[in-house]
């Protein structure tokens, strides 16, 4: 009788595992990615090897493919590493979409309006400044209302990106419109552009240098283990004297802060001027990028140089072998989808029947 | 049994990631030598070329982008007949930011040696490429920067829709005439309703081309226009037009994407003139006639400058002259009777210049003639400064540049809102 109700699988949490077991699930699932997105590119006619030949070329293969490339890898970065800390302390912070766009709003009023009030030398840090305390502050709402009401943090940041969008939107048709009725906003002074390093505006070594900063901050420094024991569990940290409130406004208003200078680094570096589209989903894509690299800052650089890779790579697919773009976020897809599938069988694993026996046997 | 399963399937996987690797490395040399081939071969044959187009949608808009992809297909045709190899690389669904200049970017790396960006807002993106890439030509249509970028391989062109949109107008007008004659409407109910996406130059040229074709045939004609402040968004234009007939409008027209206007005004009763597209598809008793660009006529000339290496205009405009502006097939069902053969001699007129769209005799502005009006932009704040569009009688449009910059407000014309 009980044998016939046990089911042919069963799931059970798994104990620590050794790290190789851990790297081979881990390189398995990229393969099985890899095999899956050829079989996607074979069902359409395209030759796998062919298709994947182009990626990396695409992506790797020259000079300016490279840098754009990188272009792509650098607001998936910095966003990634806005978002760690709220994570950390299991606050489900959506809205770094949001908080991209309301940085960018701000660095772009300095830009199109202070260009001439402002020394030139100051007006790119008071961009940057003004990017990341509007980020910030634009955090700090719900952070707020979760901190003194409760309020559900996933919605509220959620819901604060649509009005942003929508205040970008009006900008664009209103106030800050250029030629009338284009809905387009001037492009900035080149006073106002981030300078390049390298081909690529220098907003890749603000957020590498980020990165360590963030490292040492979640590692080291008592505000992130405070982050930290917030997470595990909010009335240990009561009990260990922390206001909790507090921990969280405050983490909320950093990585806030750093979404916002992320805004200021794509208004100024890569768009040179602003448009509803400026976060462009990227607020989005680096939740992934986070949770794949398990808040790990230097796992991060991988992650998102991977994502770049294959977004850059697919763009590229499309343009020389003529695949549609929507084939290539399918594959994009895939990948993802592989490789956050592979966490659970680290943290799970699989019974059968079979072995249920054997147990019962002993 | 676990352990086999999982040897297994390492095993397994092991074996199809290194051919996977394996195989990887060979074609990824292969594609980057595709672009230092081409041209070459060019140089040798004279015959092929690579064409970059980069699209805000793609060809299920059935409206802007598939209006370009329609006009790519006949250039290609045309030019092979003159033995032209065209390679066409198309860029769908490209956003109006760093994307956009990317795109471009991507191109230019592919050995495209003209690379065309469909979009207005394309252009800003656009300028940032073409500096690098002097001997590519790099071409925004509806826009129009090249006149004063100093750049010699920035390009514009549009079309003189306008011609096509007062022609819909006339038909659009005739039909109000045939019902007041027949005593449907009273000649004040002779109300124009138009949905717009902006209150754009490009808009606003538009419809007042199309109430001055419709004025010319009903004089009693008036116009409400309603600004939905999106190129496309289906629902709101729908809404837009559902509102217009609520008003009293007894003819929808639109500069906006969607066929949603056409629908509405069937189910409204009313009638209806459509843009980029035949409506009459979709709503076989109200839509009279469409008006469209045909981008071949272009496409098909720069192509071939490009390919003999010839010079080409940088702000190039054409309209009915060259078959730029083209009108869709005639509803005879619904039209008043005669409209063909007027609407053949209105296309004459034109075409010999013996006939003005914006001719200053036919509208006034706050009650006045207008005398004068600037053309161009040139210190950069948005206003006209210079160049006076207004003489010999006529306010002429697309002549000193070919994005449209008529962005008055004539009487007659009524705007709803002007938010957008």
């Amino acid at each position: 009788m009980h044998e016939q109700k046990t089911p042919l699988i069963r799931l059970a949490k798994r104990d620590a595992m050794p790290s190789w077991q851990v790297w081979c699930i881990r390189g398995g699932s990229f393969v099985a990615a890899i095999l899956l997105g050829a079989l996607i590119f074979g069902l359409m006619g395209h030759s796998p090897m062919e298709a994947y030949g182009t990626i990396l070329s695409g992506s790797l293969g020259k000079k300016t493919a490279i840098r754009q490339t990188v272009k792509i890898a650098v607001p998936l970065l910095g966003t990634a590493l806005a978002i760690a800390p709220c994570f950390k302390m299991r606050f489900w912070n959506i809205g770094a979409e949001g908080q991209i766009t309301a940085g960018a709003v701000a660095a772009s009023y300095f830009a199109l309006f202070w260009v001439d009030q402002l020394p030139g030398w100051a007006l790119i840090p008071v961009m940057g400044l003004a990017g990341a305390v509007a980020g910030g502050l634009w955090a700090l709402i719900p952070a707020f209302f979760k901190a003194k009401w409760g309020t559900n943090e996933t919605l509220f940041t959620l819901m604060m990106n649509y009005i942003i969008i929508g205040v970008v939107k009006w900008l664009q048709g209103g106030p800050w419109e250029g030629r009338p009725g284009s809905q387009i906003i001037p492009m900035f002074d080149s006073k106002a552009v981030l300078p390049k390093v390298f081909g690529v505006h220098c907003g890749w070594i603000i957020v590498l240098v980020l990165t360590v900063v963030m490292y040492i901050y979640m590692k080291y420094t008592k505000q992130g283990y405070e982050i930290a024991v917030v997470g595990e569990s909010e009335n240990t940290a009561r009990y260990a004297g922390m206001n909790v409130g507090k921990i969280i406004m405050r983490t909320m208003f950093l990585s806030g802060a750093i979404s916002g200078l992320v805004g200021f680094i794509l208004a100024s570096g890569a768009n040179t001027t602003l448009n509803d589209g400026v976060a462009a989903g990227v607020g989005f894509t680096a939740i992934t990028v986070a949770w794949l690299a398990q808040l790990n800052p230097f796992a991060m650089i991988g992650i998102s140089g991977l994502l770049a890779v294959l977004e850059k790579g697919a763009a590229t697919l499309q343009t020389r072998m003529a695949v549609p773009a929507s084939i290539s976020d399918i594959i994009t897809g895939i990948f993802l989808f592989c490789m956050l599938g592979c966490e659970f069988f680290i943290n799970y694993e699989l019974i059968f029947r079979g072995k249920h026996k054997e147990v019962a046997k002993q | 049994m676990k352990k086999k399963l999982l040897a297994l399937l390492l095993a397994g996987s092991m074996v199809f990631g290194l051919a996977a690797c394996g195989g990887g490395d060979n074609p990824s040399e292969k594609p980057s030598e595709v672009p230092s081939d081409a041209p070459t071969q060019n140089v040798e044959e004279g015959k092929n070329i690579k064409v970059g187009l980069i699209c805000i949608g793609d060809e299920n808009d059935q409206g802007y982008t598939y209006n370009f992809i329609r006009g790519k297909e006949t250039a290609t045709e045309a030019l092979a007949a003159k033995g032209i190899n065209v390679e066409w690389v198309t860029k769908y669904n490209i956003l109006e930011n760093s994307t956009c200049e990317d795109a471009n970017l991507e191109l230019a790396e592919e050995g495209c040696e003209l690379i065309i960006n469909n979009s207005f807002g394309f252009e800003e993106h656009m300028l940032k490429v073409a500096p690098d890439y002097p001997e590519i030509q790099f071409i925004s249509c509806t826009n129009q920067a090249s006149w004063g970028d100093e750049l010699p391989n920035t390009h514009n062109a549009f079309a003189n829709i306008y011609e096509g949109r007062y022609l819909a107008g006339v038909v659009a007008g005739m039909k109000m005439q045939e019902m007041i004659d027949n005593g449907d409407i009273t000649a004040e109910e002779a109300v124009i309703g138009y949905v717009g996406a902006y209150s754009f130059a490009e808009v606003i040229s538009g419809f007042t081309a199309y109430y001055l074709g419709a004025k010319s045939v009903c004089p009693s004609a008036t116009m409400k226009v309603q600004f939905v402040g999106s190129w496309s968004n289906a629902t709101e234009e729908a809404s837009a037009a559902a509102a217009l007939a609520d008003m009293g409008c007894v003819i929808i027209s639109q500069h906006s994407d969607n066929t949603t206007p056409a629908t509405t005004a069937q189910s409204k009763g009313v009638f209806h003139t459509g843009y980029n597209n035949d409506m009459i598809g979709v709503a076989p008793e109200a839509s009279l006639i469409g008006t469209r660009i045909d981008w071949a006529p272009y496409f098909e000339y720069v192509i071939e400058a490009v390919v003999n290496g010839e010079e080409f205009d940088q702000d190039w405009c054409h309209g009915m002259d060259q078959g730029a502006v083209v009108m869709t097939e005639l509803n005879e069902a619904i039209a008043a009777p005669g409209t063909a053969e007027k609407l053949a001699e209105v296309e004459a007129a034109l075409a010999d210049g013996s006939l003005q769209v914006f001719d200053t005799k036919t509208f006034t502005i706050e009650g006045k003639e207008l005398t004068s009006a600037f053309a161009l932009d040139t210190d950069g704040d948005f206003t006209p400064d210079s160049e006076e569009a207004v003489f010999d009688g006529a306010f002429h449009e697309s002549y000193f540049q070919s994005a449209p910059y008529f962005a008055l407000q004539i009487d007659g014309i009524e705007w709803l809102n002007s938010a957008f």
